[in-house]
This record gives C-alpha cells, sequence and structure tokens, in this order.
C-alpha cells in the first residue's frame, strides 16, 4: 500500500488522517460530554484539560489532512447514481467544516471563558477572543451542539458506506479500510494492497 | 528594663532613629502571581495591614509586622476566588489572617534582605525578601519581593499538590506607599 492514494483506493497517508480523526472527534466528543463524573475539580481541571489537548491534537491533523487531500490524487468515485454522489460529497464537505469547527469552537469556548489552552502541558496556545463572561452559556452550547449535529452528518456518512460495502458490495468501504482488501473487478488491474 | 533600653539607645544612636511609617492604602498593593496550567496569573489582596519601621542606615532597628486578610484575594478568575478561600486552600474558615514578621534584616550582594517567618494555614516557616527602599519628598516607597513555597503551608493539598498543573512557587510581590507617622 502506497502512502499516497491511486486510482483504486486510498494511500496510508489519507486512510491514516480518516481513521486517527475519527477515532479522536469521537472519543474526545464523548469524554467531553463525560466530564461532570468527574469526581472532584482538580480532576476535572485535569480532564479538561486532556480534552483540550485531543482536541487540538485533531485540529492539527484536520488542517494536515485538508493539505494533503488538496495535494494527494484521489481514486475516481464507485459507480453510482448521480443523487448518491451528490449526497455523498455535501455529507464529506460537512464533516470536513465539522471536524475543524467543532475543536475551534472549544477553543473559542475556552478563550470566552479565560482560561489557559495548554497542549499536554508542553505549551500554551493564545486566545482566540477576550474573555467574556456572557458568551460563555452560549459558546458551551455551540461547542457541544456542533458534537451532535456531527454524530448525525456521520449517521448518513457510515450508513452511506454500509450500504455501499453490504448491498452494493463495491469497494467504497473497501478502500478506506486500513487493511482492506479490494474487491478485483479485473484482476488483470492487479492493484496491489 | 527601662535604664538598659536607654543605654541601649545611647549606645546605638541609629536605633531609635528608625523611622516609623504608616502605609497609604490607596496607593499600595500586596499581591501573588502564579502558574495555572503553563500560565502565569496574579492575585491582590484588598484587605491587609503592615506595621512598618525601616531605615536603610539602621536595619537592626528596622521591622516589619503584616496581616493580610486571606478572604480578601481576587485573581481574576471566579472559580479559582471560589476555591482559593476553601479548605483545600487557605481554609479562611481556620485560619483567616497570614502573618509576616521579620526577625532580622542583612545586606547580600547590594540588595537588604528582609530575613522572617512567615504564618500561613496553621504553619509557620522563615520567608526571605528582597527590599527596594526608596525614600521621597513625604515618606518613601517600599517594595518586596520573595517566594514562598505553597506546599510547604499545605495550600493546595491533595490533588492540588500536583505542581505541574498550580506552580509551587508562588511569588509574592508588595508595593507600599509610606508616609511618615
Amino acid at each position: 500500500m502506497s502512502l499516497r492514494s491511486n486510482d483504486r483506493q486510498w494511500g496510508s497517508v489519507a486512510k491514516f488522517f480518516h481513521w486517527v480523526i475519527a477515532l479522536g472527534i469521537l472519543g474526545n466528543g464523548l469524554f467531553g460530554l463525560l466530564m461532570d463524573l468527574a469526581h472532584s475539580p482538580m480532576q476535572k481541571i485535569n480532564w479538561l484539560a486532556l480534552h483540550k489537548s485531543i482536541g487540538l491534537t485533531v485540529l492539527a491533523l484536520a488542517l494536515l489532512r485538508i493539505a494533503w487531500r488538496w495535494a494527494d490524487r484521489r481514486p475516481p468515485d464507485e459507480p453510482m447514481p448521480r443523487w448518491q454522489r451528490l449526497v455523498a460529497q455535501a455529507t464529506h464537505g460537512v464533516l470536513y467544516v465539522l471536524i475543524v469547527l467543532l475543536p475551534l469552537s472549544g477553543w473559542w469556548f475556552n478563550s470566552v471563558t479565560g482560561k489557559p489552552l495548554q497542549w499536554f502541558k508542553q505549551f500554551n496556545l493564545p486566545a482566540l477572543v477576550a474573555k467574556n463572561d456572557a458568551l460563555r452559556d452560549l459558546a458551551h452550547g455551540v461547542h457541544e451542539y456542533l458534537f451532535w449535529f456531527l454524530l448525525l452528518v456521520l449517521v448518513a456518512h457510515v450508513g452511506g458506506a454500509l450500504k455501499h460495502h453490504v448491498f452494493d458490495n463495491d469497494n467504497v468501504l473497501r478502500r478506506m479500510l486500513p487493511f482492506g482488501r479490494l474487491h478485483q473487478r479485473n484482476p488483470s488491474e492487479g492493484d496491489q494492497p | 528594663m527601662k535604664r538598659l533600653a536607654i543605654l541601649l539607645a545611647l549606645a546605638l544612636p541609629g536605633a531609635a532613629a528608625a523611622a516609623d511609617y504608616t502605609v497609604q492604602p490607596a496607593a499600595s498593593t500586596l499581591g501573588f502571581s502564579n502558574t495555572f496550567q503553563g500560565e502565569s496569573f496574579g492575585g491582590q489582596f484588598s484587605q491587609w495591614t503592615a506595621a512598618i519601621r525601616y531605615d536603610p542606615g539602621n536595619l537592626a532597628a528596622s521591622k516589619f509586622d503584616v496581616e493580610v486578610t486571606l478572604a480578601s484575594v481576587k485573581t481574576g478568575d471566579n472559580d479559582r476566588d471560589t476555591a482559593l478561600p476553601g479548605a483545600d486552600f487557605f481554609d479562611v474558615a481556620k485560619f483567616p489572617k497570614a502573618h509576616f514578621v521579620t526577625t532580622g534584616f542583612r545586606q547580600s550582594g547590594g540588595k537588604v534582605i528582609a530575613d522572617g517567618t512567615l504564618t500561613l494555614r496553621g504553619v509557620t516557616k522563615p520567608v526571605s525578601l528582597e527590599v527596594t527602599f526608596k525614600p521621597q519628598a513625604g515618606g518613601a516607597t517600599l517594595d518586596v519581593a520573595g517566594t514562598v513555597k505553597r506546599l510547604d503551608f499545605g495550600v493546595g493539598t491533595g490533588d492540588y499538590a500536583d505542581t505541574s498543573v498550580i506552580g509551587g512557587d508562588v511569588k509574592v510581590t508588595a508595593h507600599l506607599q509610606l508616609a511618615p507617622k
């Protein structure tokens, strides 16, 4: 499997970005929703610090991913009806926007509360805006509801991928799976996984 | 006793000359700075009193005696300002005041150091402050700066003892505008 994508499947860099960001954003989203389970204020401080660090990592990876996707070639769409292609593209577009907006909204929320922003205790990042207690609840709401919206869009994304995998039996999911073997529609093409 | 004091006063001509000052609260500040998650923050106490007797030429007769009402702390963050007076930090319900009193002054590398004891949260330990005294028309300014190791005094115990989150060395500073008594 090459680093770059080819005509049949996504390259290992694209796959790495896809799955690491998927895991990071889902895990960190659930983690964020569970913050109130912390049994002491200091534990909550530490959990929040971890949540912010993971979120910043996701943001950095998302920006790198967009740059890579722009530079990388990509496999052409599998044969499918035009409406499915449009829905898939729209879903992908919204997901790209959300994986950038979700951490950014967290950064904004953090800035509004006036708290420090530190990446795994290594270095600090500046606030995006000045502290503003009046915006605190709004910023919290925006940050949280963006995650719920992301989950909603994810249902379409995962649903579509599974539909192609199970019912259409094509390579839409296989070509993004970390160790996926493609269906060889034409064995002479000899794609090397 | 009285005779001894008079003899001492005669033997050490400067001893009785160290001036007593009153602090002008409106122009004076007492506070600290520390780090939280890699970011520094400052705090100020709005209620404190200081008895200052000081003469740069007669350090032996000089004395600082400072009392701070810990509940008057403000750091610009609601969560912090709620937590600091609590049992995990200053515990103002049990220990409402901190007390610093000098035990002696010394010269060190061109600077004046005030050695003293700080009583905070029921613990008394030595603390030294660097002193900058500037006489001026109608009084003087006095700046002091030093470091207090918060864990020596049990400020921020248990989970809060983690100095990678809340710095261990708290820088204490005060700026006093003094008028002669």
